[in-house]
Parts: C-alpha cells; structure tokens; sequence
C-alpha cells in the first residue's frame, strides 16, 4: 500500500465512521468516490446497466448497515469490493448469467465518447474476456484494473491466496494465447506457458 | 515444454511492475531482463495493453447521481419484514426426500407383513424364554453337583443324547436321545454322577 492508498483508505475509514453515525452525507461520498471503479468492475460480471446499479445499491445499503461493525482487518476498499463481488454474484444467480456481448445501445454509445484507440481498445479486450470465466474475469480485473494484491483479491474472493493466483495464472495464459491472434499475429510460438 | 527460469521469474512480475507495488529490485531486475528477452518483451507490451484496457472507464453509462437518489430513497422505505422461512432446502428437494422416506415406510411394511404371515411361529427359542412343550421322549435330568463337565459330555455322547432345555431352577436339564433308544433312561439312572432321571411326560 502506497503514501495514496494509505490517505485514501484513512478518508474512507472517516466516512465508514461517519456513515455509523448516521451521516448520510458520508454515504454520499464514499458512493460517488466508488462508484466508476464498482461500474466497471460490475461490467466484468454483466452488462445489463439495470443490474450493475442494483447491485452497487444492494452494496451501498449493506455497507450503509454494516458500518458500524466493519473490523478494520482489510482495507475499506477491500472490504466494499468483497461486498459488491457476493452481492454481483447473487444478481447473477437471479438474473442469469449474461454471457458478455455487444449491446447495440452501449455501441452507439461508447462509438460517439470514445476516441477510435479507445474503442479499439475496449473490442480487444472484450473478446479476450469472453473466453474466461467469470472467477478469472474478476482476478483479471481486481489485478490489472483496480490494482488489488493477491491478498486482497483473496479476501475479498473468499477463497484461498492460492486459488486466486491459478485462477490469474489460467487467465493470462489464455489471453496470451487468445489476444495476439485477434490483433492479427501469430500465435504458434505462444504456446508455451512458463 | 516450460519457459526457462528467467521468463517464469519474469513472467511472475509483470503484473506487480505494471500495477507499481513491486519491489525496487524487482523493477530493476525485469528491466534488465527485458532489454535481453524479446519474448517477454513481447509478452509485457501486451500485459501493459491489458492494463491499459482494463484502466479504461466502464462503458455502461450509469448516472452516479441517479443511483444515488434510489438508493436515499430505499433507506426511507421500512425494513420489510422477512417472512420466515419453513426451511432451507429447495422444495424439490423436500419432496424427493419425503417421496424417499414413504417408499421405505411402504416397503417396511410390506416386508413386515410378509414375514409376520410366512413365519407365525419362531423356528428358534431363547433361553429366557418358557420353556417349550416336552419332546415326547423327553428326560429330564439332574447330574450331582460334583460330575465334571467332561464326565457329563461323555455321558451324553455315549448314549447319543441331546441336551434340549435348561438347566432350570433346580439344575434339571431336559434331554433328548437321538436314536429314540428305549433304555436310556436305565442308563442314565445307573450310570455315575446322575441323582435324578425320569419321563418328562410325568413331570411337565
């Protein structure tokens, strides 16, 4: 944890504090300061809007009555993705797994924000992300996107370090495998993995 | 086939490099390794692309402000009042286990039935139980105190009887001979070690 996170994490425990005492103006806080991180960490999981914002409520809620007994043992950021992952897991179940796929109003929507590098960048993930599971499309994420240690994807998995380190290990060997061949090289010599 | 063991060494630390947390050292060392190894060269480029990708805002175009004004509304709304909940197991599985626990209790009494119409009597009889109508040509019979038990087997193996009930209250023992001979009950009399022998017809 780095001087950044550790202020970070000193803001969010004053509100968790806050939030305990019945300051809704914390809540407000800490859900504006999570909620493009939850969006996309949500997107990983699906892609249908109504969902993702119900579950960052459901999260925000159970965060909003948990406060006061929040330990301290993780981060607080560890502990509200913990939160978002079980109730993103749940909406799953409900919902039914949607596998991840284009919408065609997110295109219109994402072609006239993003710059063309963007774009291209966004289709070059998505097809290598719908080639994982969900548990390894959630490491990759914690990992790369949000920054997260093994330890605290593991935290807030719920499952043992080692587990999430196969799971990251599987992920990226098969991105390797899959990313260079649909940005047009070739993937004979990546068989391998280390 | 593996890489060697730079590349794993390599490979292990991208993504702490790329995310910032790994060790000075570790930096220094993948840096070094890089400017040597085109294949990992390779790989990290796309590993720093991933990141890259996965760094980019979500894409899904929620209102913060919107959410936000849902969610200040539900906390006003009363706590709904959960109903209780009968049980945790889904009802298919309620039914197959109660489906289960009637077709052992039919098949239970089937087998009951069966057994009770088959076999009124019991071909066998404990000990504790009374004792059993005399086998006509029964004896009933009490050896001394003293007479091992040797000299007691022998005597019933020399004049092939069968020990059929007892010993009761009075160390009676009721016996049978297996040959149906007609003067085993002299023999028993005379033989030694034997205070009592008599019909058990007379003695019920």
């Amino acid at each position: 944890m780095n001087d950044a996170d550790t202020h970070d994490d000193d803001t969010d425990r004053m509100l968790l504090q806050r939030m305990a005492a019945g300051d809704r103006g914390a809540l407000a806080v800490l859900y504006r300061s999570y909620h493009g991180r939850l969006c996309r960490f949500l997107s990983r999981l699906t892609r249908r809007p109504d969902v993702i914002e119900e579950v960052i409520n459901d999260c925000f809620w159970i965060a909003w009555q948990k406060a006061g007994s929040f330990r301290g043992d993780s981060r607080v950021s560890t502990w509200i993705m913990g939160i978002a992952y079980r109730c993103g897991l749940k909406a799953l179940r409900q919902h039914g797994a949607e596998p991840i796929e284009d919408d065609p109003v997110r295109d219109e929507r994402s072609s006239a924000h993003d710059p063309g590098e963007d774009r291209e960048l966004r289709d070059w993930l998505a097809k290598g992300l719908e080639r994982l599971s969900v548990d390894q499309r959630v490491v990759v994420e914690l990992v790369y996107g949000v920054g997260h240690s093994l330890d605290d994807v593991a935290v807030i998995m719920q499952c043992p370090v080692g587990t999430v380190k196969a799971r990251l290990f599987y992920a990226r060997v098969k991105l390797r495998n899959v990313l260079p061949a649909l940005a047009g090289e070739s993937i004979s010599h990546r068989e391998n993995v280390p | 086939m593996t890489l060697p063991n730079r590349c794993a060494r390599a490979w292990e630390a991208m993504p702490w490099v790329l995310q910032g947390t790994a060790t000075p050292q570790d930096n220094e060392w993948l840096t070094q390794h890089l400017a040597q190894c085109e294949a990992c060269r390779t790989e990290f480029e796309q590993q720093s692309r991933l990141r890259l990708a996965l760094s980019l805002p979500a894409d899904v175009g929620l209102d913060p402000n919107a959410g936000l004004d849902r969610l200040m509304a539900r906390l006003d709304e009363p706590e709904p009042v959960e109903a209780p909940q009968p049980a945790r197991a889904s009802p298919w599985l309620s039914r197959a286990l109660a489906v289960a626990v009637l077709v052992q209790a039919i098949g239970i009494g089937i087998l009951g039935a069966r057994l009770w119409s088959e076999n009124p009597a019991p071909a066998y009889r404990t000990l504790s139980q009374e004792a059993a109508p005399a086998v006509r040509g029964a004896i009933h019979v009490v050896p001394d105190a003293t007479m091992k038990l040797a000299d007691w087997n022998a005597l019933l193996r020399r004049l092939d009887l069968q020990v059929v009930d007892g010993p009761n209250d009075v160390g009676a023992y009721t016996l049978v001979a297996r040959s149906g001979a007609q003067d085993t009950l002299e023999h028993l009399r005379a033989a030694q070690g034997i205070r009592l022998a008599e019909p058990a017809e007379d003695h019920p």
